[in-house]
């Protein structure tokens, strides 16, 4: 389903069903989810839709830049030691309309097909309301389902000298670069400080770095996915997520 | 034309203050409002997406009262006037304005105040003493409430410093409660079920802090199922309303029931002893009865 369609067009794929029709001097959008349907009108012509995996964090209402994976199982991490394991993530899907240059990029449509839950990171008093996501622990990269789940690639590393005990990890979508084809791919790291805090970012370099050489499958045909939160005119705002509620 | 006028010096000043230079502060004042109110203009456009409103509304204000401050004084002089003469005349002057303005000056200082603790900001959903609604501005003498049904309430800032304030959202989750009522037939174990099943499936009920759904109480006519969901501060109306229709609906379709309020009566079948109320009263006694009217009015 991901990629770019030029209107007149109509795409289904487990039950998901969008499509442009012409009626006359506008073009109408439809997307049906379910019970769930959508219809807007668009005026313009040369535009193109492009649908790809966005920021898990907009369905069913934006109320926080922040995800959290729950590991299935708590994962032990010696001092000093560096690790990568491999985790999934929920999938939201994101229309976007834009020129045939792919340039101009409005919103148009978020949906999603997994199971929507919010869960607090922290105190009552103080905490951060964040997306919840459970997922097990892969030591190579597993295959889901590419418009359910993403896979991320988690770099672990312990920078004390104990033990650590990591049950979560908390990313902020400020940082998020998702790419696709086959699947849906995002690199992060988890970098532990001490006992109870720890600091999550994503890696940034593009595709015709590090990761256009990664052994991976598909990575030479992955592309960069278009954002929602990278569409916002934002301010200063941290890429990094420190947890300071423990891990 | 004839400018000369402006050179005199007036009557009320000493030979230094001319209409001039009372022309001249008051145009430097009033270009400098000018231009403070356009960098007022420039700044709540250039911040209004890199801060909060409220600390963009603070960040104005205090440019604003503040380079208005420092142009009034540093041009005192034009008016005669030598500002190092504040330091006395302001503390006399603070004596008598104090006792003349009690109210004013102790709104004042109540506004400076909650600037600095800060208990409520601009946007935030609060009740203060019996008004409860969205702080719309915090200004220097009072602060301004839009209540939930659209009115617009101006409490002086000195009544916001001195009574209990209820700041609904300053925390990210709040927790409500609903009490469920079942019938003593129904089985509570599968309502529980029924109940949580539902939760986990509301994606703004919250998963830590965990939601508790227990039989809280055995009462006259049911049993009280006690439901607590924490949601994200801003949505926790929404899913209130909704979730307690919902655990309705879900708990009648699987048969379990809200009772409405009932008591048992016992009725005794014994036939051989009759009660003691339905033994038959003598013939005379009603006769008596009966003749009442008669003897009272005769």
């Amino acid at each position: 389903m991901y990629g770019r369609y030029n209107p007149p067009f109509s795409v289904e794929q487990e039950g998901i069903a969008i499509s442009v029709e012409n009626t006359g001097e506008q073009w109408i959008y439809r997307r049906t989810l379910g019970t769930e349907d959508v219809e807007k009108i668009i005026l313009g012509d040369e535009k193109c839709l492009i649908i790809n995996p966005v920021e898990p964090l907009n369905t069913p209402k934006e109320i926080t830049p922040n995800l959290l994976i729950e590991f299935e199982k708590t994962l032990l991490l010696a001092g000093g030691a560096k690790r990568k394991i491999f985790l999934t993530f929920p999938i939201e899907i994101g229309v976007f309309i834009a020129d045939k240059g792919e340039k101009d990029l409005q919103l148009l449509d978020v949906l999603s097909l997994v199971r929507q839950k919010f869960t607090l990171y922290g105190e009552v008093s103080n905490g951060v309301i964040c997306k919840h996501w459970k997922s097990q622990i892969y030591s190579i990269s597993p295959s889901p389902n590419p418009l359910q789940e993403g896979i991320i690639e988690l770099t672990l590393r312990n920078t004390s000298s104990d033990w650590a005990s990591i049950s979560k990890v908390v990313f902020s979508a400020y940082g998020m670069k998702l790419y696709y084809a086959g699947d849906v791919f995002m690199r992060a790291r988890m970098d532990i400080l001490n006992r109870n805090t720890a600091e999550t970012g994503f890696e940034l370099q593009h595709l015709s770095g590090e990761l256009k050489s990664s052994p991976l499958k598909d990575f030479k045909s992955r592309k960069e996915a278009f954002g929602v939160y990278s569409l916002q005119k934002l301010g200063f705002v941290p890429l990094k997520f420190y947890m300071g509620w423990g891990f | 034309m004839d400018l000369d006028f402006l050179d005199n010096s007036l009557p009320i000043f000493d030979g230094t203050v001319t209409l001039g230079s009372v022309l001249k502060f008051i145009l430097i004042l009033s270009f400098s409002t000018f231009l403070v109110k356009i960098l007022s203009l420039y700044l709540r456009r250039s911040l209004k997406d890199k801060v909060s409103k409220d600390a963009g509304e603070t960040i104005i204000k205090i440019l604003y009262y503040g380079i208005l401050t420092i142009v009034f004084f540093s041009n005192l002089r034009l008016l005669g006037i030598n500002p190092s003469g504040f330091l006395l005349a302001g503390g006399v002057a603070g004596i008598v304005l104090g006792f003349a303005s009690q109210n004013i000056v102790g709104n004042l200082v109540s506004g400076f105040f909650l600037m600095v603790e800060r208990p409520i900001k601009i946007g935030d959903q609060v009740q203060i003493s019996d008004v409860s609604g969205y702080v719309i501005d915090i200004r220097i003498i009072s602060t301004l409430i839009r209540t939930y049904d659209g009115l617009l309430v101006r409490i002086p800032n000195q009544q916001v410093f001195t009574t209990n304030i209820t700041n609904i959202v300053e925390h990210p989750v709040r927790r409500f409660e609903h009490t469920i009522r079942i019938r003593y037939s129904d089985d509570a174990n599968a309502a529980i079920f029924l109940i949580k099943d539902l939760i986990d499936k509301e994606p703004f009920a919250l998963l830590n802090p965990s939601p508790s759904v227990f039989v809280n109480d055995l009462g006259d006519s049911s049993v009280n199922i006690t439901v607590r969901i924490w949601a994200p501060v801003n949505e926790w109306f929404g899913i209130k309303t909704r979730i307690l229709w919902d655990i309705k609906q879900t708990l009648e379709e699987n048969g379990i029931e809200i009772p409405l309020p009932q008591s048992i009566v016992h009725i005794q079948t014994d036939s051989k002893k009759i009660p003691e109320e339905l033994v038959p009263i003598p013939e005379k006694e009603i006769e008596s009865v009966l003749n009442y009217e008669e003897r009272v009015l005769a």
